[in-house]
């Protein structure tokens, strides 16, 4: 009987909607920008992973110097790009699920344009140097209380159309996206406000809370929601097991938050603590392998259908990436492990395999699967489509793979200290090589992925312009 | 009662919240008030306890330096955590010191905190006093000049700005300088 209410949610959108029900202009526009932050801040990331192999690439002017563009990489990609990507995806989805329109498009529409505000203002503060000093919270006040309001502005129009929806029962990825817009404050207000009011390991432990929840319970859950609402969609099968779905949401909503203080093993503080966060982060097991679980059986007798779709291809290997990224993390955890690879390069390796291997995976595949529905058209082209995953996942595996590889070499020869530590440096010269013709492939999928939305755009403007 | 939170969204509310802030306040709010080492500036006068020596706060010029530090992203490359493990006490000690484990009593002053993720430069915490104010003028304009093999980049706008070279100097002299560690004294300026 469960098991039928989740098949009947599911499939409620397509059963009684009508395709003239929703607008979703909002979630065009946060598309729009986010796609063309990936291509924007793709290039800033390529020019960082330069200065690895040439550090007197463009070295010698203040706001090109490697400081400066670093957070303008990480701060672009997890808030320009996929923060912004996830959000318009749930702007689709949300509404679906409800059987109702989306709130409010005019919130909608001037939250995409205070997010947009906000990146490029962050453009300027960072490379200017405004930096603030904490990792993932490097933006200046003004710009953090901006962030603050447009999430509240987000947060109620999704919880308003949750509020006014059709059907009762709410579908996993409800849930998800609710869990984000509720801890996100939360979070983020730790990360970016109340460091401000502690110094030293106090404020470094708030910090790391905030580092560590902004993707354990903010891109997390935002990218599970879209997993799980376009898995079961472009696979076109009911989702396995929704018990199961529900022990890996309460699971993730009770660890995740208890995890922070593995970024400081072996450091300056409590070791009690360390041990705790330690615990914790191996129980993360749990909710990983009950969602990786759920995602794998609802695939079960149809994975051919892999060869022929481009979403699903980059779902599941989303899913597959999830998976590893989630076991390397509780594994590292661990203080032996960890004296080897903490601070080395493994560590860049594992956070790319999550966020770009993992959710920003999700998020093309969602990206592609909406983008011909809510433009009433069709790809431009499949084939290119094609060729953005296998660039995708080439230029990611040779990234994830060397820098693990390199990281592991990098942790064992600064644990002889009898190796002078430029030797260390002098070693990975090659690796930094390979990471950077990663890149080059990654880069060309982001401008593929880029073109092939634009001209999709493009066509179906002309297409209705014919019709009319 | 899943079933339940399934259905009603503010029950769910609740229970996601409250979840989230057992774990939130017993890792956040507890810890400095059991801890109290987090909050208290190391002080020690008995050698048999260990180095001696104090942690001061900062001057208005090493502050500055902190800033510029800040600034130009130098803690995205140097950690400044001596760990408890054997090869960091060797990699930051000197002239066949050991430097002592880094604890939280030595950073009470800081914000931001430098403590760092990743290493691609050597660790800061004991560096303050191991290279002359000349040395570093050098090393800033080019990291190569001294260090063949670097891939620091180079900063001359701080070489060539000498309120802010001072003040960065002034900074990088104070790390891993509470604790007494160093017993010929043998500090460069």
């Amino acid at each position: 009987m469960e098991e039928q209410l989740v098949i009947e949610s599911t499939h409620a959108g397509t059963r009684t909607v009508t395709p003239t029900l929703h607008r979703d202009a909002t979630a065009k526009w946060f598309l729009i920008s986010s796609v063309s932050y990936f291509f924007i801040v793709g290039m800033i990331a390529l020019a960082i992973a330069a200065k690895f192999v040439w550090p007197e690439l463009l070295g010698t002017v203040s706001i090109l110097t490697y400081g400066r563009l670093r957070p303008l990489h990480v701060n672009g990609m997890l808030f320009g790009w996929l923060l912004a990507c996830d959000m318009g995806l749930t702007f689709y989805f949300v509404p679906r699920l409800c059987g109702v329109r989306l709130w409010s498009e005019k919130l909608g529409l001037a939250t995409a344009g205070l997010w947009n505000v906000i990146i490029l203002g962050a453009v300027v503060e960072l490379l200017a140097g405004h930096n603030q000093g904490l990792e993932y919270a490097e933006l200046p006040m003004w710009l953090d209380i901006l962030v603050v309001i447009a999430w509240v502005m987000y947060g109620t129009n999704i919880l308003m159309t949750v509020a006014t929806r059709k059907y009762q029962q709410m579908y996993v990825s409800l849930w998800y996206t609710m869990g984000t817009i509720l801890w996100t404050p939360f979070v983020y207000l730790t990360g970016n406000f109340a460091t401000l009011f502690a110094t030293g390991v106090n404020q470094a432990n708030l910090n790391w809370m905030y580092v560590h929840n902004a993707v354990g319970l903010i891109f997390t859950p935002v990218g599970l929601a879209i997993a799980y609402y376009f898995i079961p969609r472009a696979s076109n099968a009911p989702l396995h097991s929704h018990r199961l779905s529900m022990i890996g949401f309460w699971s993730l909503a009770f660890v995740y938050v208890w995890t922070g203080a593995h970024h400081m093993l072996h450091g300056p503080i409590s070791q009690w603590l360390q041990t705790i966060a330690i615990a914790f982060s191996v129980m993360l097991l749990i909710p990983v392998w009950t969602v990786v679980y759920n995602f794998f059986a609802t695939m079960k007798g149809q994975w051919q259908l892999v060869r022929e779709n481009v979403s699903l291809k980059f779902l599941m290997s989303g899913v597959v990436f999830y998976l590893l990224t989630c076991f390397q993390g509780p594994m590292h955890s661990l203080r032996t492990v960890n004296a080897i690879v903490s601070k080395t390069d493994w560590i860049p390796g594992h956070a790319h395999m999550a966020l770009l291997g993992g959710f920003s995976f999700f998020a093309i595949a969602g990206t592609y699967y909406v983008l011909p529905r809510i433009y009433n058209t069709k790809l431009y082209s499949d084939t290119l489509a094609n060729w953005s995953y296998w660039l995708f996942m080439i230029g990611g595996l040779g990234f994830f793979v060397c820098l693990w590889l390199g990281g592991f070499w990098q942790g064992w020869q600064w644990n002889n200290p009898s190796i002078p530590f430029i030797d260390t440096v002098t070693a990975l010269k090659p690796i930094w090589m390979v990471r950077f013709f990663s890149g080059v492939l990654m880069f060309a999928g982001i401008t593929a992925f880029l073109y092939n939305f634009m001209a999709t755009i493009l066509y179906a403007g002309a297409e209705n312009e014919t019709h009319a | 009662m899943l079933k339940k939170i399934d259905l009603d969204a503010r029950l769910f509310v609740g229970a996601a919240l409250a979840l989230f802030f057992i774990g939130g306040t017993l890792t956040t709010v507890m810890p400095p008030l059991i801890d109290k080492s987090w909050g208290k500036p190391f002080e020690n006068s008995d050698p048999s306890k260990g180095p001696t020596g104090k942690l001061l706060p900062y001057t208005a010029q090493e502050k500055k330096g902190l800033a510029i530090y800040t600034r130009e992203g130098c803690w995205y490359c140097h950690t400044q955590q001596t760990r408890t493990l054997l090869a960091d006490t060797k990699r930051s000690g000197w002239r066949g010191v050991d430097a002592p484990v880094s604890t939280p009593d030595e950073f009470v002053y800081d914000s931001p905190h430098m403590f760092g993720t990743k290493r691609t430069g050597p660790d800061l915490s004991h560096v303050g006093g191991k290279y002359d104010a000349q040395w570093h003028r050098t090393h800033f304009r080019n990291p190569r000049d001294l260090v063949p093999g670097s891939i620091m980049p180079p900063f001359p706008w701080i070489a060539n700005n000498e309120e802010e070279f001072q003040a960065l100097v002034a900074y990088l002299q104070r790390l891993g300088r509470a604790k007494n560690w160093r017993p010929d004294n043998d500090y460069e300026k």
